[in-house]
């Protein structure tokens, strides 16, 4: 009987609660950013600075959950009013299904952005289906400390960084953090971030798109052979460590380097105080040309299904202005705002980052723009096979080989 | 051992002990591992994750205070989790009872019908339960989850209970028969009582998984004051995934009241047990 | 058994339905017409999670036809049967145990027992697969670093990233986190079994052994089919524990990978990065195991049935 008291007592609260729910005009903004819920929660406190009558409302769904769970909310009719869109095909088919709202004649989308940066939102007959909100870059984090102790300098060229590690090895330490449990940071921020440089950057990544190149040359080969080159300087059991786990590692001090993006910059300020860091783009192969990999990687959709559509536009112009564009970059660290008015970053790794694009070439991440959509993908291909090629159960060759059968199977090179 | 009666008719009482004495340290060393890290400055936990915390930190106790309203989520889950099991009690073993009592051949046919809700996985069913929430008014409502709850529960309850409730003797239930009690009678003051270890069974099993669901809160719930436990949690967990003494601060709160839930039940599951199940 | 049944059939047989209907009507509602609904898509194409292609029996085609996702499909099977026979050896094998033992009223600490042995089947996915996640994490997880420290250095490998380790160890972490469930219904039961048995048996001079062989287990044996039911349909629809311990793809290379993961993967989620479904073939998939499962429950039943019958007579015999 003591439950039936629970119960009621639970009912009385849950109506009191109900009642006291303010009936404010509010739009919600769904993400898979749960990590940046204080930052945008940031971002949004600047914009009711001058727009005190729109409540925007930050509402994350954990990454794995959420394009199944946006999808089902949206196909019911219960989506949120804006909502982060992946790039490329994943964003577009969403478009298609009549799920985002064409921002194509949006002034801010005109004046705020270079045809260039809505590009991986952008339909092929050049509809816009979501405001470009940031980019992401991608390198390798080093602790300056064990680089200083064991007379290491920053390396030029792939192969004095697979020598700074021989090195660090020999004496002890383990040189990289990272590992391929989750399945899925091996392939974006490890071979993807190399990739460029090998292939020739995004001339290159066209060529094997449009089939002037087939998907087992020397390039991909090379760009296996670095993997294995990598292999011999993970940690023990880096089949079974995880992202967080590299991080963790990182900010302990037991590994000299990890590759990692560049929105990890705030977590290392957070977590990593007890060592000297620092940030150096990955190196291209000796005789090649550094690319830097410098991703579209988030923008933000309306509903059309929403009843605020008025409201969510005066956020999205107010984020892609001049205001906005300072509040991404004060608070989004590690994450570079797409549009014209983007403002000097104060944070010195954000700099870091971005001075690697000086002077250099720079791609989106190489499956991306074309080989994600058709079973088995891209993203597929090469994720196993950079896991085989580092567990030695496959060759480089055979490793780029496994890849262009895979794409053979599905895949017409576009002209 | 004391129980010389027992000796006679009773295995040797070591292995027994040995088993469930290994079993509990399986079971108590991540528990502890869990509650003691989440007092842990934050990457202590790798330094040492048996140890006690060298410095105590409440950080993440803290931040979890802060960082939502616990307490509503959890009486929202504790309100739809009691309301939707006892739903499933009432029309569960109701169902049970004519099951187990119907002779026909389509008695054995429905039991396979409840049976197969076992049989496929419920997420598949997403957009169509959606459509049902939204019909009936329910989107973005607790409420939402009440009938999806109580047809989940139905499977695994109708299916249990039949089958203890056909495992009631059928002496005691004639005798009552021949003393002219009907067949609500019977249910409520004979087959109920005598089953309660099943219906405990049934009540737990149901606890668990609907405390812990996350799915269904997640695709029909977007308020805040509507959100479960679980929705709470699992944001927290993500929003914390690298902040490791949060982390663990998030998991040991959600893990006490499901724990404490299943003393109070289990306490009502002792009682049917000492009842002594066939001596009514 | 032939008096019983006459003293039933004093109330009409059809007055039962109306016990069963309510249940039966919410069940029909919530939850069999949104499935079999769902199960219809298995011949539709397109995209999202409402199609209205008609493509017939390609998407079983896809499934059983070679090349890439049959691979997946009959690599998931397999995984999916082994990951469920894991189950029915370890965790149901224990669960008897335990209720054999927290069944003996000269057990101490039996109500401090039982309640550690269920604990973990409260817990949270997220909870255990975290928690087991940093117990055999291969640098710091506690595992490692004991057996390190008892010299067995060279046994502390990477649990979850080897080929043929992931799966084993995934599906002990599940046993260990549910063991409590078959332990408590195995202990419902037992404790329904009349003391009668019991103490005609010490009077025969039965020893302990012949008490659990002759008396316990065969009376057990109707809920053993039960549990054995739950196990089986539990397990091939069985998602959470790899997705909390090894994620969505069943990683490393698959090895992991079983029907509930492979569903979600195509039928829910989409696969990663591009996370856009393909209901149809995930309605097949379902399918498929609804249709293994039905087979396997009904000859379990069947089986169950023969053994019940005969269980009752040598019972009724002692």
């Amino acid at each position: 009987m003591k439950l039936a008291r629970i119960i009621t007592r639970a009912l009385g609260l849950a109506t009191v609660l109900l009642a006291a729910s303010a009936f404010a005009q509010t739009i919600t903004l769904g993400s898979w950013r749960t990590d940046d819920v204080a930052k945008v929660n940031n971002i949004i406190a600047a914009f009711n600075k001058t727009n005190p009558n729109i409540k925007v409302k930050f509402d994350p769904t954990n990454p794995p959950d959420y394009n199944a769970t946006l999808r089902l909310q949206l196909e019911s009719g219960n989506g949120p009013d804006l909502f982060y869109a992946r790039s490329y095909a994943t964003g577009e088919e969403l478009y298609k299904a009549g799920f985002e709202l064409d921002l194509s004649s949006l002034p801010a989308i005109k004046s705020n952005f270079t045809t260039g940066a809505t590009s991986a939102w952008t339909t092929s007959d050049g509809k816009v289906f979501a405001m470009p909100l940031g980019a992401v870059s991608h390198g390798i984090y080093y602790n300056k400390d064990l680089f200083a102790k064991n007379g290491i300098a920053i390396p030029k060229t792939w192969e004095d960084l697979i020598a700074a590690a021989d090195k660090l090895k020999k004496a002890g330490v383990t040189p990289f953090g990272n590992g391929i449990a989750d399945n899925w940071d091996i392939n974006e921020v490890v071979l993807m971030s190399a990739m460029p440089s090998t292939i020739g950057g995004a001339d290159g990544r066209i060529a094997y798109e449009t089939g002037k190149r087939p998907f087992n040359d020397a390039n991909m080969v090379a760009a296996f052979q670095q993997m294995k080159d990598l292999a011999p300087y993970l940690p023990k059991g880096f089949e079974a460590l995880t992202y967080n786990d590299m991080e963790a590692l990182f900010a302990l001090g037991k590994v000299a380097m990890v590759f990692d993006g560049s929105w990890t910059v705030p977590q290392f300020m957070d977590q990593a105080k007890g060592i000297n860091w620092s940030i150096f783009s990955t190196p291209p192969l000796k005789g090649k040309a550094a690319v830097v990999e410098f991703h579209p990687d988030s923008a933000i959709a309306i509903n059309p299904k929403s009843k605020n559509i008025d409201a969510a536009k005066t956020f999205l112009t107010w984020l892609s202005g001049p205001e906005g564009a300072k509040a991404i970059g004060d608070n989004l660290i590690g994450v570079f705002p797409m549009s014209k008015n983007a403002v000097k970053l104060t944070n010195e790794y954000a700099n870091t980052f971005l001075a690697f694009n000086t002077g250099t070439g720079q791609d989106a991440r190489f499956v991306w723009p074309k080989l994600m959509v058709g079973k088995p993908s891209g993203y597929d291909l090469l994720l196993n096979n950079t896991n085989d090629v580092l567990k030695g159960t496959v060759t480089p060759k055979q490793a780029a080989d496994n890849v262009a059968a895979g794409l053979a199977q599905w895949y017409k090179p576009s002209k | 051992m004391s129980g010389k009666p027992f000796t006679r008719r009773s295995l040797s009482a070591l292995p027994g002990y040995l088993l469930l004495g290994f079993w509990s340290l399986l079971v108590l060393i991540p528990l502890w591992v869990m509650v003691v890290n989440s007092f842990k400055v934050s990457l202590d936990i790798f330094r040492d994750p048996f140890g006690l915390p060298v410095t105590v930190s409440t950080a993440g106790y803290e931040a979890l205070l802060a960082g939502g309203s616990f307490l509503t989520y959890f009486f929202n889950s504790l309100l739809i989790t009691t309301v939707s099991i006892a739903g499933i009690l009432v029309i569960a073993s109701a169902a049970a009872y004519g099951l187990a009592n119907w002779t026909s051949r389509a008695s054995r046919y429905l039991l396979l019908v409840f049976l197969a809700g076992l049989m496929i996985p419920i997420r598949i069913a997403s957009i169509n339960l959606l459509g049902l929430v939204k019909d009936l008014g329910l989107m973005d409502s607790l409420w939402g989850l009440f009938p999806i709850y109580v047809a989940m529960g139905l499977p695994m309850g109708v299916f249990v209970l039949t089958e203890f409730i056909k495992a009631v003797p059928k002496e005691i239930l004639n005798a009552a028969r021949i003393d002219g009690a009907g067949s609500v009678k019977i249910f409520v003051q004979i087959v109920l009582p005598l089953t309660r270890p099943a219906l405990a069974t049934v009540a737990i099993f149901n606890l668990v998984n609907l405390w812990n669901d996350l799915w269904f809160p997640l695709i029909i719930i977007r308020s805040d004051d509507q959100r479960t436990l679980m929705l709470g949690v699992t944001r927290l967990f993500g929003q914390y995934q690298t902040d490791w003494n949060k982390v663990l601060a998030v998991l040991t709160t959600a893990s006490i009241p499901i724990i404490l839930l299943y003393l109070v039940l289990s306490k009502q599951f002792i009682q049917g047990l000492t009842a002594g199940a066939v001596k009514e | 058994m032939a008096t019983s049944r006459k003293s039933l059939e004093t109330e009409r047989n059809l007055a039962w339905l109306v016990w069963i209907l309510p249940a039966l009507l919410v069940y029909l509602v919530f939850m069999a017409w949104p499935l079999l609904n769902s199960l219809r898509l298995s011949f539709y194409t397109g995209s999202g999670f409402q199609l209205d292609n008609f493509i017939g029996f390609d998407n079983y085609r896809r499934l059983f036809g070679g090349g890439e996702e049959s691979n997946r499909f009959y690599g998931a099977f397999g995984n999916t049967f082994i990951f469920f026979a894991i189950h029915m050896l370890v965790q149901n094998s224990l669960g008897l145990a335990f209720a054999l033992l927290l069944s003996r009223k000269d057990l101490k600490g039996r109500a401090l027992f039982r309640t550690i042995i269920f604990i973990p089947a409260t817990l949270a996915i997220i909870v255990t697969g975290f928690l087991w996640k940093l117990l055999l994490n291969p640098q710091w997880g506690p595992l490692n670093l004991i057996l390190g420290q008892v010299g067995l250095g060279d046994w502390a490998l990477p649990w979850l990233g080897e080929h043929n380790l992931a799966l084993p160890v995934i599906s002990l972490v599940s046993s260990w986190q549910w063991v409590g469930i078959p332990t408590m219904i195995f202990l419902a039961a037992l404790n329904g079994i009349s003391e009668d048995y019991f103490e005609a048996a010490q009077i025969d001079g039965a020893t302990g052994w012949q008490v659990l062989g002759r008396i316990k287990l065969p009376l057990l044996l109707p809920i053993m089919s039960v549990v054995a039911i739950l196990t089986f349909t539990g397990n091939f629809n069985a998602f959470d524990v790899v997705f909390a311990m090894a994620g969505p793809n069943g990683p490393p290379g698959y090895a992991t990978d079983i029907l509930g993961t492979y569903f979600y993967r195509t039928g829910i989620a989409g696969q990663h990065p591009v996370g856009i479904p393909d209901m149809g073939l995930g309605a097949a998939v379902s399918s498929v195991t609804f249709v293994v499962l039905l087979v396997g429950v009904l000859s379990m039943q069947y089986l169950g049935r023969d053994r019940d019958a005969e269980a009752q007579k040598k019972a009724a015999q002692k």
